[in-house]
């Protein structure tokens, strides 16, 4: 095994600059429906925020735009150059998360954004994708069928470190994001079942350690609201009611834009965040809702689509981890709004207002098609 | 190096197609389930995002004003400011009831008491935390809406009664419906309305209430109003105008102020009371808020029974008045002629027993018209004899006695008419015949209403006709003919203008200029063996008195009835009152100012 700090395996050379003509050959529906999707989301924030003190679409539009550009960098730069710098990333995105919990602002229960005067950035959104590229870069380099309790204790410290850090600001939702990511990707990598088992079991004992040491009482009242509902009608059950009662008042072809009462009437909380989903459901019913799901579907899908034909190792655990993490926020958030599963602060990618998060997303979007574009270049 | 990439790279995309069903699998569940919480409960969550926004707000309707007969306005409306609070909505219910007890200026625990009582039929409706905020207070409530939304302002119109006392027992009052009226098939009431108790509240309570409406109105989360829909107007509750007179019936009250008793002043032609006056009485603006338990009690255990309308509720005997009836009754019959004479030596003996005159030394020999004057026992004992129970009562049936008058006053008392039959249905004995002869003079099982004998003044009035009295103005409905010989009742309408004009018994209700008739009564309490002064007894021994009169200046006529309970003679204890009645009511006609 080689150390991670080591050298690695040149897995293609600078030189080798794919030819525009490939642009053609990639798959462009993925930022087609990222576009889409944002467009939706911007409908749909203007429409939930006609009672809010600030319309939040012209700053949404300029994250959509600034997130635009963020594709582009990202779709330009070779993934492998930005894997190689993955751990100076990584690093640097430790030291933020460290930066944050010391001098961040507090928004919400969570001393999540480093604020740098009219700007605020969250540094968990830098940290998910310069994990997601250490750990590509590890995994890769492992270069192993199988991998070995070592590997997956290595990964899962990478990992591991910015999710605990995340954790403690506290933002939940934001750290639990980490696992599906090492999840994914080492599956992907081989990592044994019966390690896989046991990791589960790893994480239900830290979950039971977290519930009665770390958790605060707050995320605490979450949780049990979301067990019993009844028991809290206007704390964070009143939340899940009201987005229950919000989606559920679309029926089958919704109340109309800009007609849904929940949303128009305040009763439907965080309706420009985290619960927006909540808005198109009521604004646009069932059809609106599982149209919006069929292109997060077809964004995934085509996503794992590239990941199955990219040209390496590097490709294909980069697109598998970024995936990864923007499936579980759709899955999560979707199912959170509809009352699935407790509320937890995860927003839903590209419709949530925020310009951290968006950002991201768009970045992600550029890597995954980097990795397509670059599927060709000969070495 | 390059093929031993390929190689690892397939072993890598080995597990993918598994993560795409995994996901695939999760999105058909998010998706079933929004399937069911939009398609399948679709309609259940409609109907609860339209509660969400929409409450239905009730548009009280303004209780009906009630004014005398010259437009003087006797109740209003006032607005009241009442604090109610949602527990639901309260974050820190301790913070909540301590801020209110700072703007209340009363301890929070005070407060806490009255918030968690248990309100069994509707845990989360909104509870009454005080009544009859100032408006600096509900100021202070208002301005704190936004930290404090669990409180609500509730306005509501109290009724005022703007004579309190004086007109208690007629107006009556409100207080809140009761479950058994809930609970009544058909009832117009819903839970928390105020509905008249009592007198003129009671019986006219539907058209004075109106009927509510309703504002639908659309909220947002915190309650706030953001616009008005669907709007049912209420339909205000309609003005009552009375017969009473303010003036007459204030006087009537005033000069109750130390005494027990009643007043009822009648107009003998249209049947309208132009004062109904009980005494003592009862401030109802005590009844416009929840009353406490120990001034509840109070009222009850007042002396007298305050409550009681002693002009309608209460029966009495009506002593001496009651021999206009026999006087009608004998006349009528041809029993007695008005010329016919008795001699009273101050008793007689009749059926074995010795009955006594109320005038010691007797009135010698008396006719009709000077036994009546004089109020003679003896005369009216002879009468009783010749005409036996079942004549007597006929004819106190026949003016009105034994049965209600009809009254628009819910409560009022039927009296008694006492017969044979009576007697064995109801005391299980025979009637003895010794009791006619003191059913003659109006003592015996008589019982009667101050307002029944205002009822039968207004026939004597009226020459045989009979009136309902009622205190609203409108439609009429009498009685009619009360089958009695117009001439017999002429003869003794004439004999009571001597009772009044000739310095006898009721010299003391004389008003010049006007044409004044009366009959004194004193009903006995405690039946005594010897003449004795009744105002030597203790209170609750002291006879009643009674003065039941008519006045008229050739125009207009007036009845004036008034009693008082343990008063002693009528002579002295009533007729003043309704001297001064007439005095007042003819003051525009006579041009002269009362003494």
């Amino acid at each position: 095994m080689r150390p991670i700090t080591g050298p690695l395996p040149v897995v293609s050379l600078p030189e080798d600059r794919p030819r525009l003509r490939y642009l053609a050959k990639v798959r462009w529906l993925l930022l087609a429906v990222a576009v889409a999707l944002s467009a939706i989301g911007l409908a749909t924030i203007h429409s939930a925020s006609s009672e809010l003190p600030v319309d939040y679409l012209p700053r949404q539009a300029v994250w959509v735009a600034i997130g635009l550009v963020a594709f582009l960098v990202a779709f330009a730069i070779d993934y492998h150059k930005l894997v190689k710098f993955s751990l100076a990333f990584y690093l640097g995105s430790l030291v933020l998360l460290v930066a944050v919990l010391l001098f961040g602002q507090e928004v919400g229960g969570a001393r999540s954004w480093l604020g740098f005067g009219r700007w605020r950035l969250q540094p968990s959104e830098l940290a998910k994708v310069a994990t997601v590229l250490l750990l590509a870069r590890y995994l890769a380099a492992v270069n192993r069928r199988v991998l070995g309790l070592k590997q997956v204790g290595v990964a899962s410290l990478i990992a591991g470190a910015p999710m605990v850090l995340v954790a403690l600001s506290p933002d939940l939702g934001s750290a639990a994001m980490f696992v599906p990511m090492l999840g994914g990707m080492l599956l992907l990598a081989g990592v044994r079942w019966r390690v896989l088992v046991a990791g589960l079991l790893i994480a239900v004992v830290v979950g039971f350690v977290s519930w009665n040491v770390v958790l605060l009482d707050y995320q605490k009242d979450r949780v049990r609201t979301f067990l019993s509902p009844g028991s809290d009608p206007l704390g964070a059950g009143y939340q899940l009611r009201q987005s229950k009662i919000a989606v559920g008042s679309g029926q089958i072809t919704g109340r109309g834009y800009g007609q849904g009462t929940q949303s128009q009437l305040r009763f439907l909380p965080a309706r420009h965040t985290d619960f927006v989903f909540a808005v198109l459901a009521e604004e646009w019913g069932f059809l609106g809702a599982v149209a919006t799901l069929g292109l997060f579907s077809a964004y995934v899908l085509s996503g794992a689509r590239v990941a199955a034909r990219a040209r390496d190792r590097t490709g294909i655990l980069l697109v598998v981890g970024l995936l990864s993490v923007f499936t579980v926020h759709v899955l999560y958030n979707t199912a959170m709004v509809v009352g699935l599963v407790p509320i937890t602060g995860i927003p839903l990618p590209f419709l949530s207002y925020g310009g951290s998060f968006t950002l991201a997303n768009f970045f992600a979007t550029g890597l995954i098609l980097g990795v397509d574009f670059r599927r060709y270049v000969n070495r | 190096m390059a093929t031993h990439v390929r190689e690892h790279r397939d072993n890598l995309v080995q597990r993918l197609p598994l993560l795409q069903l995994v996901f695939v699998a999760a999105v058909v569940l998010i998706g079933g389930s929004y399937w069911f919480v939009q398609v399948v409960h679709g309609d259940y969550y409609r109907e609860l995002a339209e509660n969400n926004r929409l409450r239905n707000l009730p548009i009280k309707a303004p209780r009906g004003l009630i004014f005398d007969r010259h437009h003087r306005r006797l109740v209003e409306n006032t607005p009241s400011y009442n604090l109610l609070i949602d527990r639901a909505r309260a974050a820190d219910l301790a913070a909540s009831l301590e801020f209110a007890g700072g703007v209340l200026e009363r301890p929070a625990a005070e407060l806490a008491e009255l918030v968690e009582r248990p309100a069994p039929s509707a845990p989360f409706q909104p509870v009454l935390v005080a009544e009859d905020l100032n408006l600096a207070q509900v100021a202070r409530f208002s301005a704190a809406a936004l930290e404090h939304p669990e409180f609500e302002i509730d306005v509501r119109h109290l009724r005022l009664y703007r004579h309190g006392p004086f007109t208690a027992h007629t107006l009556g009052y409100l207080g809140e419906v009761t479950e058994a009226e809930l609970a009544r098939p058909g009832s117009p009431y819903v839970a928390g309305d105020l509905v008249g108790r009592r007198g003129i509240e009671q019986r006219y309570d539907l058209t004075l209430r109106g009927e509510d409406g309703e504002q639908v109105v659309t909220v947002d989360s915190r309650g706030r109003l953001r616009e008005q829909s669907g709007r049912r107007p209420a339909r205000p509750g309609q003005r009552l105008d009375l017969t009473l007179d303010l003036e007459l019936q204030q006087e009537a009250a005033v000069y109750f102020d130390r005494r027990v008793g009643a007043t009822v002043v009648l107009d003998p032609d249209s049947g309208e009371l132009l004062a109904v006056v009980s005494a003592p009485s009862y401030n109802p603006n005590l009844f416009a808020r929840r009353l406490a338990r120990d001034e509840w009690r109070e009222l009850l255990d007042a002396p007298h029974d305050p409550l009681q309308n002693r002009a309608l509720q209460n029966t009495y005997p009506p002593g001496s008045i009651f021999k206009i009836v026999v006087a009608v009754a004998a006349l009528s019959e041809g029993v007695a002629r008005p010329s016919d004479t008795a001699f009273c030596s101050g008793a007689t003996t009749i059926y074995n027993r010795r009955f006594r005159c109320w005038r010691r030394g007797g009135h010698g020999r008396v006719n009709l018209r000077e036994a009546i004057k004089e109020s003679c026992d003896v005369y009216f004992y002879q009468l009783g004899q010749r005409l036996g129970i079942a004549r007597i009562a006929e004819y106190a049936r026949r003016f009105g006695l034994g049965a209600p008058t009809g009254v628009d006053i819910a409560g009022e008392k039927a009296g008694l008419v006492p017969d044979p039959d009576w007697s064995l249905r109801v005391r299980g004995e025979r009637w003895y015949s010794g009791e006619t002869i003191s059913v003659a003079i109006g003592q015996g099982p008589l019982l009667v209403t101050p307002l029944q004998v205002a009822s039968l003044m207004a026939t004597v009035v009226n020459g045989g006709r009979r009136v309902t009295p009622r205190l609203v103005r409108g439609e009429r409905n009498d009685p009619g003919a009360a089958d009695l010989d117009p001439a017999a009742v002429a003869v003794v309408r004439e004999a009571l203008i001597a009772v009044v004009a000739e310095r006898a018994t009721g010299a003391a209700a004389q008003v010049d200029g006007l044409t004044v008739g009366g009959k004194t009564g004193t009903a006995q309490v405690v039946r005594q063996k010897t003449w004795v002064d009744s105002a030597t007894l203790p209170y609750e021994q002291r006879d009643h008195a009674w003065f039941a009169s008519f006045a008229s200046d050739g125009r207009s006529r007036l009845v004036v009835v008034v009693f008082v309970e343990h008063g002693g003679k009528g002579s002295a204890a009533a007729a003043p009152l309704a001297k001064k009645l007439y005095e007042t009511y003819y003051r525009p006609a006579t041009g002269r100012q009362p003494a």
